[in-house]
């Protein structure tokens, strides 16, 4: 039986989720003015 | 100067959409990842952080090797926009290296049993990264254009030496970190050591996404670099 440990990967994936949004975000921002 | 401010929009629009095709493509994955995914035997949900740390970090990697060699042809044809290449690609391999220290010690505690430890791989990384972290201290710091992408070049072109060594860690030095599971050549042909298919086709597509972001970032990023530097040549004239 593999061990309950879900929320280890879960943290994982909703970090992953907001750096790449935050990123994108800024990018966007910085390359809407030229 | 060859500096092309259409060129730079055009940049940045194409990154962004392929940055949103990233998007999609991380959402996907999940899916893939969560739904599709057969769960491990030992390690269980956590090891679906497979389909994550690995993939940034080869793209954190690839990010810096691409700085390096447009540093190097910088130094060797002095264009400008090769700096801003190489300037976009070192700050994307930043971001990226923030999902890889991350994403690393939270699969680390469930794996090994502890958030952080001083392996071989683990120091390595963080020197890569605060390396190109004084890469963008040294460019703040020098205000003239030339200079500034001279001296950078310099720096960025460690990671040509960083990057092949911090792969090689694990197999020279005595390391918790595991070695590759899918680009090992020992496992070729040894049915036991291969990745069951179902994990490899999320692994790939992992990698596949990665990719996407960092072309992505580094498109937008180089276009928003470019107008810069018109910007201080408009200044300077």
């Amino acid at each position: 039986m593999p061990p309950e440990n879900g929320s280890y990967a879960t943290a994982a994936y909703i970090i992953v989720a907001v750096v790449v949004t935050l990123y994108t975000v800024i990018l966007w921002r910085r390359g809407r003015h030229p | 100067m060859t500096l092309d401010s259409a060129a730079a929009t055009r940049s940045i629009r194409r990154g962004r959409l392929l940055t949103l095709v990233a998007l999609l493509g991380l959402a996907g994955l999940y899916v893939l990842a969560i739904q599709f995914t057969p769960t491990e035997r030992f390690q269980g949900l956590a090891q679906k952080i497979f389909y994550v740390h690995p993939p940034a970090a080869y793209a954190m990697q690839l990010a810096f090797v691409v700085t390096g060699i447009t540093s190097a042809l910088y130094l060797w044809l002095r264009d400008p926009r090769l700096d801003a290449f190489a300037e976009a690609s070192a700050e994307v391999a930043m971001w990226l290296g923030l999902i890889v220290v991350i994403t690393g010690p939270i699969w680390g505690r469930p794996a090994w049993g502890v958030w952080w430890a001083w392996d071989p791989r683990l120091t390595f990384t963080l020197i890569e990264l605060m390396v190109f972290a004084g890469y963008f201290a040294l460019r703040t710091a020098v205000p003239e254009p030339e200079e500034r992408a001279k001296f950078a070049a310099v720096v960025g072109i460690t990671a040509l030496v960083l990057v092949p060594f911090n792969h090689l860690t694990v197999y020279l030095f005595a390391s918790q970190h595991p070695t590759p599971v899918v680009l090992d050549p020992s496992a070729l042909g040894s049915p036991d050591a291969k990745l069951p298919p179902a994990m490899l086709r999320t692994f790939l597509t992992g990698m596949g996404v990665f990719t996407l972001f960092y072309l992505g970032f580094v498109m937008q990023r180089y276009g928003i670099g470019v107008r810069r530097l018109i910007r201080e040549h408009d200044d300077a004239s």
